[in-house]
């Protein structure tokens, strides 16, 4: 069974994010780590490749030289080998660029069962699993907090405000996982070890044969803003009339 | 005489035989465990003098005065005695032997004498004590809960043959003519008048009986002794000769595989980090196991036992021992398993960690690493760095460690704190100052008129107590006119928890890019308010080339109250009680300069707990615990809260803002009215500051 996971670097979401001129992030000088979300679908990869004899396991990800960190981090976790997509072209790229490259790479590749997170930490869009599937022409079973699979198709829990599904897919499918799915193991020394000598491939956008005038984004960043200062709270005393105060303040702000 | 020579050296030869064998086998378990660290015979005279003082002159065991002048006097008994056994063995050929040049002086006859009812009366005391702490009665609070008992009687019960079967034949001797001392022996002469109305024959048969039981006793005492607890008679002078100097206290060791450095930026795929089975233990740590004696002072002294939780460090030493010697004829029989039997075979099997294992994961994760069990052993078993490397190797190899310690792990590697808060939040602290606090940049040198790197740590700025200290300790160097700056986003936490955890990795990350820092920026002088980023700083980080002059803020500001360039003037009318943190006080033997500070403050009442110093109790924080649930027991720092409010103190002080949380917390849990708890530099501040005491003030 060959699963594929994929995964994002991402900025250090408690770093001090800087932008570069064109007004995308400096991924050069901002910390970077792979996506805590990924992470989850990492670990759901390596619990059914330990129960699955013969799995395979794959990670992909797209972005600039340094998401090869990311990689090793999965690999590190465990899993077999991974591919980088890498390509000066695919700087600024948007969601739907993104999903047509992953797409892309995945059919290359191979695969029975495709992996992610619920969303990237730092554009937390979450429509790339989504848009990923659909361009594959698989299922997509989204926001899964358990999953299970007998080699010819995968089940499924997902919970939702209203209810708890259970969904059955047949493979191949891709499932987003929730940060609910289970514990993300450290990896151990070992494991580390042998990351360092798992084979990554880079593929360049030639290598996909798309055409680097099919990258880019539907939007344009006019400027880039750092947030203003929090401001200090409200103080309420008691003095017989905090609870009415208090409604006021929540619904005012649209929380009643 | 030529049975009493035949029966004396087939005795002789037997107990030889079974002893030798037992060392024998003893000797190749030792050499089944890895190299020990370089360094365990460095420094010959500290060496000598720990022999001197701390076997020779039972330095440790004397901390504990009654049962310590018991051994003393026990110890140096075996020694005198010693010179009976060669009069003994001497006598056995020759009826009239006596010790070359001073065999017949009456003072040496007076000494074997005085030392042999010394040992008699020690074993009573012993016996006494044993009744005492029964742990029948006491339970757990018992010293000997969980100790061979039957094994320690028969102990008692041998030196007491030993003792009276020497003055017996001695006595004979006396009646026979055959005694070397005609004077000073005034034992064996109450002996000898209690024998002679049997007569000269009687007397005869005495001496012969007597001499062949006596040494009968100590040959069978031998072969008892290298077969139980009792073997540290042997055990206990090398391990001292090769412990960690001054003591195993302070820096944990750096990893070692195999004997060697493990180099973390490219480390071996064989490597073993830390301990994972019995034989991956140094020999020295398995002569640590063959030197515990099961006394319990460790265990009395231990946080984690004294608050109902399954670690006792005596016991822990004591599964170590019993489990190597169980997997002993797994381990000697080389690569054939085929013929060992079946037990040794079984314990092979069994993890060193586990449920079920030798240790149970909750005994192994309950220490705090306070150091207490490593201050009080008398023959110097170095528990905590055993701690740490059977834990290095559940998180390093096997990546198994408490769930709650996962996000402690994720914010250490990811925000380079433990709250998670990140970076560029570091100087938060300094917003409302009304002085300046200067910050390195990136890549900038520290300017030369910047004494002190300020180390904040991840407390100093992230929790809102330390925040305090922080703030105090920056006003009252400003007001000194110590120059001094800090790192603000470029410092990343020291790596204490991680390592205490055992994540010996994440440690050596954060502790390297800390070194890179402080290196780049040329810093040679510290200063910082948490005990354990000093002691890692001080004493971790020249294990990867950072060495740089350490001070802790409570060193630094007693320095500039002698100095005069900081004057108390408002008096602070309180009673105020000092906890030692154990990062500071045992770690690191800083005692004085805390205490100096508060005896500095006109108005302070210091009062001191009972544990204190050596002996403070631990708030419960350290080796992680800060970071982890305690669900087991009682909690530890509401147990050292009641020692502190014990003393009717107003305010407690301490110097780490770890102790300051876990007592601040005990006292709110305890509901002290009117009890405040802060460090040290609090109470200074308010009495610098010329301002009459603001009750929200820095005590806060």
């Amino acid at each position: 069974m060959k699963i594929v996971v994929l995964v994002k670097y991402v900025p250090e979401p408690t770093a001090t994010w800087s932008f570069a001129d064109d007004h995308t992030l400096d991924r050069q000088n901002v910390e970077g780590r792979l996506s805590e979300l990924d992470e989850y679908a990492v670990e759901q990869a390596l619990r059914i490749a330990e129960t699955v004899p013969g799995a395979h396991v794959r990670y992909l990800t797209m972005g600039p030289a340094r998401a090869a960190d990311g990689l090793r981090k999965a690999l590190a976790m465990g899993g077999d080998d991974a591919v980088h997509v890498l390509d000066d072209a695919l700087h600024g790229a948007d969601a739907v660029a993104t999903s047509l490259v992953l797409a892309t790479a995945l059919r290359q590749a191979g695969f029975d069962l495709v992996l992610c997170g619920m969303a990237s930490t730092d554009a937390e869009m979450s429509v790339v699993p989504a848009m990923v599937a659909d361009r594959l022409g698989v299922p997509a079973v989204t926001l899964a907090a358990e999953l299970s699979t007998d080699g010819s198709a995968v089940t499924a829990r997902r919970d939702t405000d209203v209810a708890t599904e259970e969904l059955t897919a047949p493979l191949p499918a891709l499932l987003s996982i929730t940060d609910r799915s289970g514990d993300v193991r450290l990896p151990s020394f070992r494991n580390i070890v042998a990351a360092k000598k798992k084979p990554v491939v880079t593929w360049s956008l030639a290598d996909l044969g798309i055409a680097p005038e099919r990258i880019g984004a539907a939007t344009v960043v006019r400027a880039v803003r750092p947030r203003p200062a929090r401001e200090a709270g409200t103080v309420i005393t008691d003095e017989g009339d905090a609870a009415v105060q208090l409604a006021d303040f929540l619904a005012a702000n649209k929380l009643l | 005489m030529a049975v009493r020579v035949i029966l004396g050296l087939l005795l002789t030869v037997v107990a030889s035989g079974l002893a030798g064998r037992r060392l024998l086998m003893l000797y190749r378990l030792g050499r089944a465990g890895q190299p020990a660290e370089p360094g365990r015979t460095r420094g010959v005279a500290a060496r000598v003098r720990a022999e001197l003082t701390e076997v020779l002159g039972q330095r440790k065991l004397l901390k504990w005065t009654v049962p310590g002048t018991a051994h003393l006097l026990t110890f140096w008994g075996f020694l005198i005695l010693g010179l009976t056994l060669i009069e003994g063995y001497g006598a056995l050929v020759d009826r009239d032997f006596h010790l070359p040049w001073i065999g017949t002086q009456p003072w040496l006859g007076f000494l074997e004498d005085l030392f042999a009812v010394a040992v008699l009366l020690a074993v009573l005391v012993f016996a006494a004590i044993r009744l005492r702490h029964l742990p029948a009665r006491e339970g757990t609070r018992s010293r000997f809960f969980g100790s061979h008992l039957g094994g320690a009687w028969l102990i008692l019960f041998m030196i007491f043959n030993v003792v009276w079967t020497l003055l017996l034949y001695r006595g004979a001797q006396i009646n026979t003519g055959n005694f070397p001392y005609a004077d000073g022996a005034f034992a064996s002469e109450v002996v000898a008048r209690v024998l002679a109305p049997l007569g000269t024959t009687a007397n005869d048969v005495i001496e012969t009986a007597g001499l062949l039981l006596a040494l009968g006793v100590v040959l069978t005492f031998l072969v008892i002794v290298v077969h139980s607890k009792h073997l540290h008679i042997f055990t206990a002078a090398p391990n001292v000769a090769f412990s960690r100097r001054p003591r195993a206290l302070g820096a944990l060791q750096p990893v070692r595989s195999g004997g060697k450095l493990v180099d973390f930026d490219d480390p071996g795929e064989d490597d073993v980090i830390g301990r994972g089975a019995i034989e991956d233990f140094t020999w020295k740590g398995m002569l640590d196991f063959a030197s515990c004696t099961e006394c319990g002072r460790c265990q009395s002294q231990c946080p984690a036992w004294n608050t109902g939780k399954p670690l006792s460090p005596k016991l822990l030493i004591m599964s170590l021992r019993d489990h190597a010697l169980a997997k002993a004829p797994y381990l000697l029989a080389g690569d054939d398993h085929a013929g060992v039997d079946a037990l040794a075979a079984a314990e092979a099997q069994r993890p060193l960690v586990a449920e079920g294992g030798v240790i149970t994961p909750d005994v192994l994760w309950s220490c705090t690493t306070c150091g207490a069990c490593v201050e009080q052993c008398p023959v110097d078993i170095e528990h905590v760095d055993h701690i740490v490397d059977m834990r290095r190797y559940q998180v390093v190899m096997e990546a198994s460690f408490p769930r709650e310690a996962a996000v402690l792990l994720r914010n250490l590697e990811h925000a380079g704190d433990p709250w998670g808060r990140g970076a560029a939040n570091r100087l938060d602290w300094t917003a409302k100052l009304d002085f300046p606090v200067r910050v390195l940049g990136d890549g900038e040198a520290l300017p030369d008129d910047a004494e002190y790197l300020f180390w904040v740590g991840c407390a100093g700025a992230f929790d809102e107590r330390a925040v305090r200290t922080s703030q105090a300790v920056a006003e009252l160097l400003h007001t000194a006119g110590v120059g001094y700056a800090v790192l603000g986003s470029g410092e990343t936490c020291t790596g204490d928890p991680a390592r205490r955890l055992g994540n010996e990795l994440l440690f050596q990350e954060l502790a390297r890019q800390n070194v890179a820092t402080l290196t780049a920026a040329g810093v040679r002088k510290i200063v910082t308010t948490c005990a354990h980023c000093f002691n890692s700083l001080a004493n971790e980080y020249p294990q990867l080339g950072g060495t740089f002059e350490v001070v802790h803020h409570t060193q630094l500001l007693s320095r500039l109250l002698a100095e005069g360039r900081l004057t108390p003037v408002t008096p602070v009318q309180a009673t105020v009680t000092y906890h030692d943190p154990c990062y500071l006080g045992r770690h690191n033997r800083i005692f004085a300069p805390p205490r100096d500070i508060l005896g500095s403050v006109a108005g302070v009442r210091l009062t001191e707990p009972d544990r204190t110093r050596e002996r403070s109790f631990c708030c419960g924080a350290g080796g992680a615990r800060m970071w982890l649930e305690e669900p087991l027991g009682t909690r530890i720092n509401e147990a050292r809260t009641d020692e502190l409010l014990a003393t009717g103190a107003d305010v407690v002080a301490a110097a780490c803002p770890y102790c300051i949380d876990m007592l601040a917390d005990g006292v709110a849990q305890r509901a002290a009215e009117g009890v405040t708890v802060t460090d040290v530099a609090g109470v200074l501040l308010r009495s610098v500051r010329a301002i009459p005491d603001d009750p929200e003030g820095a005590t806060r």
